[in-house]
């Protein structure tokens, strides 16, 4: 049998309390305590078949002490061409939520695409979350896109499943406006497209088709009053062309927040607390069971193809009793192999 | 006019003559200001023409001696200044109104030339009569050297106030000095030399014209201050083609794009350093005969000859280089200026086809390039877009390509490596030079003295009205004068305008790169990611790491590209972080090593509070720690002892043994932890 970490036959799972030192772990990241939270994410990411029993694990024990677990993150997209200054944009972002809000606690994660050639990859996004020492309430992590390893979407769905019961906001950024970055929006309950000014990438990501998927955008490096003025009026000639907004003589780019467009400038500071303020006031629109059931069809699809997806759907029942991701993972695949045998 | 013959100079009264020898320099500065000043002094006795001082990373990058970031380097790389009082210490005994005077100081030029005006005007000398140069160019810190301190437009700004001052005021200063020494350092190939470089005077003087504060004779005259600081490799022919190209390309720049019409001012003034980056850690002495064929590449052609040169130390990729290596290379100038008849004869190479025709070659390409960075916005742009940086990464990358394959020979690292072992190695120092670790307190207790004498309230005074000049967007020369009569320190200099202007990190030089490399060992190793991956689950993940202040970036980012093509997830976040940055960055990433970079000879001091910190952190004995850089053989026993599993110095060049050797220490750290 290949190891091939995209494919493992998944195992039957045993309801078990979860080990000491895992709980202690669990506990120990819920207080923000670092290190104890990085191995957790780490094993979430874990490919290998075994890792799935441990995190079942951790998903029951989550399940049945509510009381331990209050945080329930709200998740973010940022998506956008490199060069649109997204990390900048995100560190000043979480500078500004830190200080607006005493309480609150933001997980970041930064997806860098892996090279095609040898399936490693350089992640750089800490560059501009440069923050001299250590916040508390602030967590980064960098992850691969890691083709080969089921999609950008796999790791992180995986990721946010154990960060959103430790923080309130979790924030994805991803390079690009390929398919990974389509996918992301079944994660998050709000996609920001970030954009430069006057770049031409508006009419870029109208072709791509990308326009329709964010729910706002971001006019970055808007470093001169003029700047953002100007790109303002250009982004929404390009939406207008799209039939997204209504253009009217009266239109003025101070009041841009309104219609969902941002500008701002992360090197001079302007427009970071309006956006901070925005993301403050985003409502829920996906649950945690929402954000399973779309990637369990991802999983089934790229296993059995239409023909699992066609299963899944006529005998919905199947994944009735299912407790975590793991146990719907495992059932849909008991359903699956009954017609192949 | 009749029988003047060919082989003989002659000057303007027709009588037959010899050139004068270039400015001899050495680079030096160490320890602090009193032992500097007296090594200065004894170098100016050797019959040394020229002052080049080296400062410490802390001055370069803006940091009073007392802050945490600057103690490990306090005196490490060159000599730390604070105040104005270090200064009049650094030049005790030395006419400054006399000596030609070049600081190697880039982010902070301003800062150290305002000392420099303050010690001159507090001595009763006429400004005009001060000489030599500041560094200062910012561009290629972005690029290669990484002591930058603000953003890209306010640096151009500063270097536009101090040519405006200098202009009037100073008028024997170079305010900057356009460096291409580094980028070949950096990897860069003549052709992208000639071009940055080139491309960084553009970018200073269309920012000077921008300006408006010449009128057109003051421009001709500005364009005249500029000057260039080039390195010499060795492929001597070829580097003497383009110290031909470089000056004929200056000649049509100053021309076309400016106008110049006094030739005075068209011509290319340069000095000289050469080439370290082919200096081998391997059979060292061998070096001494680098050196010298490289002096040739700048000396041999009369057209195209350095105004000054500074030749590095035969010792320097073992570490710093003690006074006696110094005084060796200096030897070689004198030996080269004085001994041989090289300055009796016109250009040897006038008229020679082969040389012609290389250099139109190096030209033309040269100018495709330069091209194609002004067509895509300049060079501030193309320091924000990463783009010359990236292409040296790639340069640099073909390079140890080609040294790891044999294809480029250096002889006694990958040819006719065995042989007798180097008995100049062989004292009790190892052949280097170190600081006295005892001596930084010097240099903390003259800025304690300084700061309870000083006025405090004029000091407060100061720092307002250049923050306010500097909010203003006025020129910041004079207010950063009277900073330093007032006892300022460098510090609180810097520390103000970056409160204006923000600090910058730049693009880190490993963006889109990749390397082109196949073979054995590299199949070796990701057999190895790959068995690490069945058997947990994941890609082995490593932080690169740049502690301290050093800002040598390339070899950091080149082990990032090599990691990445074994298969690693690299976490890779540029430079200039403390070691707590580093940690934080470990532990949240959860790696399953830490690979650290560095040069300027405070890894000791570092590499202390780096394991001090993994100690709190409760995981000093979980993530493993390697170490890369210039790294003396007699220090590794001890950094070994802090916990450091393996060391890398210059003689592991080839990169893949290196992943090698990392995956083996991962593997093993794994099946011992778990």
């Amino acid at each position: 049998m290949s190891r091939h970490p995209s494919s493992p036959t998944i195992a039957a799972l045993k309801n078990q309390p979860l080990a000491p030192d895992l709980l202690q772990q669990l506990q120990q990241a819920a207080a923000f305590k670092k290190w104890p939270l990085a191995k957790l994410i780490s094993l979430f990411e874990n490919r290998n078949s075994d890792a799935a029993q441990t995190r079942h694990d951790i998903a029951r024990h989550i399940q049945q002490h509510p009381q331990d677990f209050p945080r329930d993150a709200r998740v973010i997209g940022f998506t956008g061409t490199p060069g649109a200054g997204k990390s900048s944009l995100i560190a000043e972002l979480c500078r500004a939520l830190l200080q607006m809000d005493a309480n609150i606690a933001i997980a970041v994660l930064a997806v860098d695409p892996s090279s095609q050639i040898s399936g490693g990859s350089i992640l750089g996004d800490r560059t501009r979350m440069h923050y001299g020492k250590k916040e508390e309430r602030l967590f980064f992590r960098s992850q691969a896109s890691n083709l080969e390893l089921g999609g950008v979407s796999e790791a992180t769905f995986q990721a946010t499943r154990l960060l959103r019961h430790l923080f309130d906001l979790i924030i994805i950024e991803t390079v690009g406006i390929g398919q990974s970055e389509i996918d992301i929006q079944f994660l998050t309950d709000h996609t920001f497209l970030v954009m430069q000014p006057l770049a031409g990438d508006q009419i870029q990501f109208m072709k791509s088709g990308i326009m329709e998927v964010p729910d706002s955008f971001i006019v970055n490096k808007c470093d001169e009053e003029k700047l953002a003025r100007t790109s303002y009026h250009m982004l929404r000639s390009s939406l207008k062309q799209a039939r997204l907004v209504e253009l009217g003589a009266l239109d003025d780019y101070r009041n841009a927040a309104r219609e969902q467009i941002f500008l701002t400038s992360a090197l001079k500071h302007l427009g970071i607390d309006t956006l901070a303020q925005a993301v403050l006031n985003i409502p829920r629109r996906k649950t945690a069971e929402q954000c399973e059931t779309c990637y369990l069809k991802k999983g089934v699809q790229r296993r059995y193809g239409e023909f699992g997806l066609r299963i899944l759907k006529n005998e919905p029942d199947v994944l009735t009793g299912a407790t975590t991701f793991e146990e719907k993972e495992f059932a849909a695949q008991a359903a699956i192999q009954r017609h192949i045998r | 006019m009749s029988d003047k013959q060919a082989h003989i100079i002659y000057d303007k009264d027709g009588k037959s003559s010899k050139d004068k020898p270039w400015i001899f320099r050495t680079y030096a500065g160490h320890t602090n200001v009193r032992k500097s000043n007296e090594l200065y002094r004894s170098n100016l006795g050797k019959g040394q023409t020229g002052l080049s001082i080296a400062f410490d990373l802390a001055t370069q990058c803006g940091y009073s001696s007392n802050e945490d970031i600057a103690k490990p380097e306090i005196g490490k790389v060159g000599v730390p200044i604070n105040t104005l009082d270090d200064f009049a210490i650094l030049f005790d005994q030395i006419a400054i109104d006399d000596v030609n005077t070049s600081m190697t100081i880039n982010g902070t030029s301003m800062w150290l030339l305002s000392l420099y005006v303050a010690l001159a005007e507090e001595r009763g000398i006429d400004l005009a009569k001060l000489q030599g140069t500041t560094q200062n160019d910012l561009i290629k810190e972005f690029l290669a050297r990484g002591t930058y301190v603000f953003p890209p437009d306010q640096s151009i700004k500063l270097i536009v106030d101090m040519y405006e001052y200098c202009l009037r005021k100073i008028p024997k200063w170079n305010p900057s000095n356009v460096c291409s020494y580094h980028l070949q350092e950096a990897g860069a190939t003549p052709v992208q030399e000639l071009a940055y470089s080139l491309v960084t005077a553009i970018t200073v003087l269309d920012a000077i014209r921008e300006r408006n504060c010449f009128n057109a004779d003051e421009f001709e005259q500005c364009v005249g201050r500029v000057s260039f600081f080039v390195n010499a490799g060795m492929r001597f022919i070829e580097e003497m083609c383009k110290m031909r190209a470089f000056t004929e390309l200056w000649d049509e720049i100053c021309q076309q794009r400016y106008g110049v019409k006094n030739p005075k001012y068209r011509l290319f003034r340069y000095g000289v350093q050469v080439n370290s980056l082919g200096l081998t850690e391997e059979q060292p002495e061998n070096n001494a005969w680098r050196i010298l064929i490289e002096a040739l590449g700048v000396t041999l052609s009369r057209d195209a000859r350095c105004r000054a040169l500074q030749l590095p130390a035969w010792n320097e990729a073992l570490s710093l280089p003690r006074p006696w290596d110094q005084q060796w290379s200096l030897r070689l100038q004198q030996i080269l200026a004085y001994e041989t008849d090289l300055l009796e004869y016109p250009d040897l190479f006038a008229g020679s086809p082969v040389v012609q025709s290389k250099v139109e070659e190096l030209k033309a390409q040269a100018r495709d390039e330069i091209q194609k960075i002004l067509d895509a916005g300049g060079g501030i742009e193309a320091i924000k877009t990463g783009y010359m940086k990236s292409q040296l990464v790639i340069s640099q990358a073909e390079r140890m390509a080609k040294i790891n394959t044999g294809e480029q020979v250096v002889v006694g690292k990958n040819r006719w490596a065995d042989g007798i072992a180097s008995p100049l190695v062989g004292g009790n120092d190892g052949g280097v030079f170190k600081v006295d670790p005892e001596s930084a307190a010097e240099t903390l207790h003259a800025l304690e003295d300084t700061i309870a004498k000083r006025d405090a309230n004029k000091v407060k005074a100061c720092l307002e009205k250049l923050k306010e000049d500097a909010k203003a967007g006025r020129n910041l020369m004079e207010a950063s004068i009277a900073c330093a009569h007032a006892r300022v320190s460098t510090g609180e200099w810097a520390g103000t305008l970056r409160e204006v202007y923000g600090e910058y990190r730049p693009p880190t030089g490993v963006e889109g790169q990749s390397l082109a490399l196949e073979n054995a060992k590299l199949q070796q190793v990701r057999a190895k990611v790959q068995t690490f991956m069945d058997q947990f689950g994941h890609r082995p993940r490593i932080v690169v790491g740049k502690p301290g202040l050093d800002g040598h970036s390339n070899g950091a980012e080149m082990i990032s590209v090599a990691a990445r093509h074994a298969g690693f997830d690299v976490i890779y976040f540029g430079i200039r972080l403390s070691a707590v940055d580093i940690v934080q960055s470990a532990i949240e990433e959860n790696v399953d090593v830490i690979g650290i970079s560095l040069l300027s000879g405070s890894h000791n001091e570092i590499i202390a509070q780096l394991m001090n910190e993994l100690e709190q952190e409760g995981a000093r004995d979980a993530i493993p720690v390697v170490l890369g850089g210039i790294i003396p053989q007699g220090d590794i026993p001890a950094l070994m002892a802090q916990g450091i599993k393996a060391v890398f110095t210059p003689k592991d060049y080839d990169l893949m043994d290196i992943m090698n050797k990392v995956m083996d220490i991962v593997l093993e750290h794994k099946a011992k932890r778990g």
